[in-house]
């Protein structure tokens, strides 16, 4: 099986080169047999890889310890959950997964468009078949997880070598999460590539219009779906496995996610200006390439080594291949762009400062500017390095005086911007749809204040929070009442109805009150508290309302370790409500250890219980505990952003009567006449796309 | 609704989430001096995480870092030279945030100048884009009028239709 596997990605290697040159071939022949022939090699290279990778799967499930990946990360006491996660827990596995990930894209988007555009889909496929021989070239070549043993016989000659057992997982890996966080967080970085293929292709191929903006736009929000919620499943996992008490430490590889989503997150913004008033042609273009090179360069980050982190791979050569096709990214980039930018150009107008455009520039300025901010702070250690000899430390305080009043800002403009008005906005609109919610929010904030709340930035993000939900609650609000009238329905009723005539503006909008709980639950941070003790059996730690008292210990022994438990009563006012057993594990395969975290969690707070070790001085346990507010919110609010995004992908029920941007064929406008030049009037569900307001 | 209830439910909601919020800060602590210093340092395990954030089993560097941080702070240095015996013991690796004076000061300044260079663009960018349009409809405006044609017509009269159900379907 290991054979099969390794020939199944070198045969993949194979016909990714025929698709990227038989592609080339067929854009310049225009032949429609060698399209097809192009095209199916595409989709020979992603059945391959999905065989290579079920093959390494099927290594793990059978033990096959002469394979020196499998040997490296599993041995046979590994329950078949992990043996499954097993396979992307290292370098070689978990390029592989990216190739097979990245397959499945590719194979859906070939599949989909098979047969039609056939003007874009040739070089698409050539961009898609480029980034897959990147990958398989690692698969193959650099980092193949198909090396076996080989030990020396007789006269030196070299034979097939196995271990009776492999050496384990790492144990901070063995949490059930990491089934989940890395597909998730590794299906968003490999769907930005799509978007980038068709952008690349329309640039090319000089390919008329909107039309790449039309037919990337549901994939583009599925891979932001994933980074969102790989990033906040890769904070969960941080939270509950590493036993520090935080969700997010801007850690290298943490700043790696978050680039391509907040660059994601401005082209999702940006895009609608494109769509809807054919601006920003460019910067959508170059927002979807800085995208994809992010996606690269955050991989190239966690495994070159360059810089320092808990969740990187071992430092190896393989960055340097990443640098060199990040370098290569850009220069195909730069270079497509030159040849063909008349093409990107729009007739850019803006009639007011107060218009839902601006709003748009401000929200890719913000957006643009953290990037820059949390890039700056991730790689100013090399530099610094580089420059003066010696490395800092750009930790976390760095990072959160330079974001917040960012995040603020972008919070501020989450409210503002989708009530503004399409080129103009009125002072009359302004109070109309902001009167209430500045209100609320001031009122909130007042109201905090008057109890004690004191965190500048906490009350601001209460205020803006509050402003923010409220302009959500009655655009909803306003929409429903208009179709109970007409109807005769209940509110709610209407409010759905509402939702699904126009889903991917009342989707966007779920998304935004998701962000708000996600804003809510991290200023929760500014009160946290922790209390470490030493503690026998018997003694007690005191930590906010709660009273923790150590019943015992004690240890247990499961096949792949042996742990030691500690059983808590947690107290609240005199009455046991809780029973918590933090636990340490030992794992012999590989001589770690790890901990489980005791998490009790409400939507007020959650009381975070560690067993961090023994003192070596008094040879006591040492308990470490906090309280957390507000975290529950967090995980919340990530699970409405997926939910509205899947809401915003669902196509709209009815047809809806919509102003939309000028189509061919609309009447010329009337000399002198005050209205805008660029509407006609079609109905929404004859659009490309369906439009968001 | 009349507006009056129209307040008074906004009222009831926002006490409502302010209840529920606040409360926990009145019961929040305050920090030692030595919490608070330790977040000025970073672990030196090469964890990346602060020194009293950092809580890897069997840390070698963050037990006896945080030991010799409540020594001096027991011994009642001041803040500013602690802070500096830990960087002549371990390097300015040690501090959680880059200097403010000399090369690394740079790191500082990179958000700051991206939002201003990034801020004249876009107002830059508002400009011309507003002058093109008032150029347009100056254009359009010294044109000679053209009759409108019968598709011209009946576009008008479909826009204007809309924006009247529009504004009735919206009108408070």
């Amino acid at each position: 099986m290991d054979l099969f596997g390794s020939y199944a990605l070198l045969l993949a290697f194979a016909f990714a080169l025929y698709a990227i040159f038989g592609g080339i071939a067929a854009i310049i022949t225009r032949r429609p047999l060698l399209i097809k022939s192009a095209r199916n090699a595409g989709f020979a290279v992603c059945v391959l890889i999905w065989i290579g990778t079920i093959s390494l799967w099927y290594l793990f499930y059978t033990d096959n310890y002469s394979m020196a990946y499998v040997a490296a990360h599993s041995n046979r006491s590994l329950s078949p959950y992990y043996k499954f996660s097993a396979l992307w827990s290292g370098q070689e596995g978990s390029l592989l997964f990216w190739s097979f990930l990245l397959s499945i894209y590719v194979f859906s988007a070939l599949f989909t468009y098979r047969g039609k555009h056939p003007e874009l889909m040739p070089y698409v496929g050539v961009v898609l078949a480029s980034v897959q021989i990147f990958f398989l070239t690692m698969n193959n070549f650099i980092a193949s997880p198909f090396q076996v043993f080989a030990g020396s016989g007789a006269g030196g000659i070299l034979h097939l070598a196995t271990r009776a057992d492999g050496s384990g997982l790492n144990p901070l890996l063995q949490y059930p999460e990491m089934a989940i966080h890395p597909p998730t967080l590794y299906s968003g970085y490999t769907g930005f590539t799509i978007p980038f293929a068709f952008a690349l292709a329309a640039l090319l191929g000089r390919y008329p219009g909107e039309k790449w903006i039309h037919l990337t736009r549901r994939w583009t929000m599925i891979a932001w779906a994933f980074q969102s919620a790989g990033i906040l499943l890769g904070a969960h996992w941080a939270y509950a496995v590493l036993g520090w008490g935080g969700y997010w430490g801007w850690d290298p590889v943490e700043n790696a996610s978050l680039m391509p989503w907040l660059t994601g997150t401005a082209f999702l913004h940006s895009v609608i200006m494109q769509e809807k008033r054919g601006m920003m042609r460019v910067w959508n273009v170059w927002l979807v390439f800085l995208t994809f090179m992010l996606c690269i360069l955050g991989t190239s980050l966690t495994r070159s080594g360059a810089v320092n982190s808990v969740h990187a791979f071992a430092e190896s050569n393989i960055g340097h291949w990443f640098w060199g096709f990040l370098l290569l990214i850009i220069l195909v980039c730069l270079a497509a762009y030159f040849k063909n930018r008349d093409y990107l150009r729009s007739d850019n107008q803006l009639d007011s400062m107060l218009s839902r455009e601006s709003s748009f520039l401000f929200n890719n300025l913000i957006l643009l500017v953290a990037c820059v901010a949390v890039l700056a702070g991730t790689l100013f250690p090399v530099l610094s390095e580089a420059v003066r000899g010696s490395k800092i430390s750009v930790g976390p305080p760095f990072f959160n005086r330079v974001n917040i009043p960012i995040a603020m800002f972008l919070l501020f403009l989450t409210g503002v911007g989708p009530l503004l008005a399409w080129r103009k906005t009125s002072v009359e609109s302004l109070k109309k749809n902001f009167g209430y919610p500045l209100i609320g929010g001031v009122v909130v904030a007042a109201i905090a204040v008057v109890l004690g709340l004191r965190e500048f930035y906490v009350t601001l993000c209460l205020l803006l929070s509050t402003f923010v939900t409220l302009t959500i609650f009655f655009e909803f609000y306003r929409g429903a009442r208009v179709i109970s009238a007409r109807t005769g329905s209940n509110i709610f009723s209407s409010a759905s109805q509402l939702t699904m005539r126009n889903t991917r503006r009342y989707g966007g909008y779920v998304v935004h009150f998701g962000m708000v709980l996600v804003f809510i639950g991290i200023s929760g941070q500014a009160f946290n508290k922790d209390k470490q003790m030493d503690m026998s059996a018997g003694s007690e730690m005191t930590l906010g309302p709660y009273n923790l008292y150590l019943q015992n210990y004690d240890t247990t022994q499961a096949p792949n370790y042996s742990a030691e438990r500690a059983t808590i009563d947690v107290e609240k006012d005199g009455r046991s409500v809780m029973m918590l057993y933090p636990t340490r594990r030992f794992y012999p395969s590989n001589q770690e250890s790890g901990t489980m975290v005791a998490i009790s969690s409400t939507l007020r707070e959650d009381l975070y219980v560690v067993y961090a070790g023994t003192n070596p001085d008094t040879n006591l346990p040492v308990i470490h505990a906090y309280l957390n507010p507000l975290v529950k919110w967090i995980w919340l609010g990530g699970a409405v952003v997926v939910l509205g995004t899947i809401l915003a992908l669902i196509p709209n029920r009815q047809a809806v009567m919509v102003l939309s941007s000028a189509t061919a064929g609309a009447p010329s406008p009337i000399a002198g006449s005050t209205q805008p030049a660029h509407v006609s009037f079609s109905a929404r569900s004859q659009l490309p796309t369906d439009g968001h307001d | 609704m009349t507006n009056r209830r129209k307040l008074a439910f906004i009222c009831a909601a926002c006490v409502g989430i302010a209840s529920a919020l606040v409360p926990l800060h009145v019961a929040a602590q305050k920090t030692d001096r030595a919490k608070s210093l330790g977040t000025k340092l970073m672990c030196m395990c090469g964890c990346g995480q602060i020194l009293t954030q950092c809580n890897h089993i069997n840390c070698p560097s963050s037990g006896p870092m945080l030991k010799e941080l409540d020594a001096h702070v027991a011994k009642g240095e001041a803040d500013d030279l602690i802070i500096q015996d830990f960087v002549q013991e371990y390097g300015e690796k040690v501090l959680s945030e880059p200097p403010t004076k000399g090369f690394n000061s740079i790191a500082w300044y990179i958000p700051g100048v991206a939002f201003a260079i990034g801020l004249g663009i876009v107002i830059t960018l508002i400009r011309l884009w507003r002058q093109r349009d008032v150029a347009r409809l100056a254009t359009a405006s010294a044109a000679p009028p053209v009759p409108p044609s019968a598709a011209a017509e009946l576009h008008n009269a479909q826009l204007e239709r809309a924006r009247k159900q529009a504004d009735r379907e919206t009108e408070e």
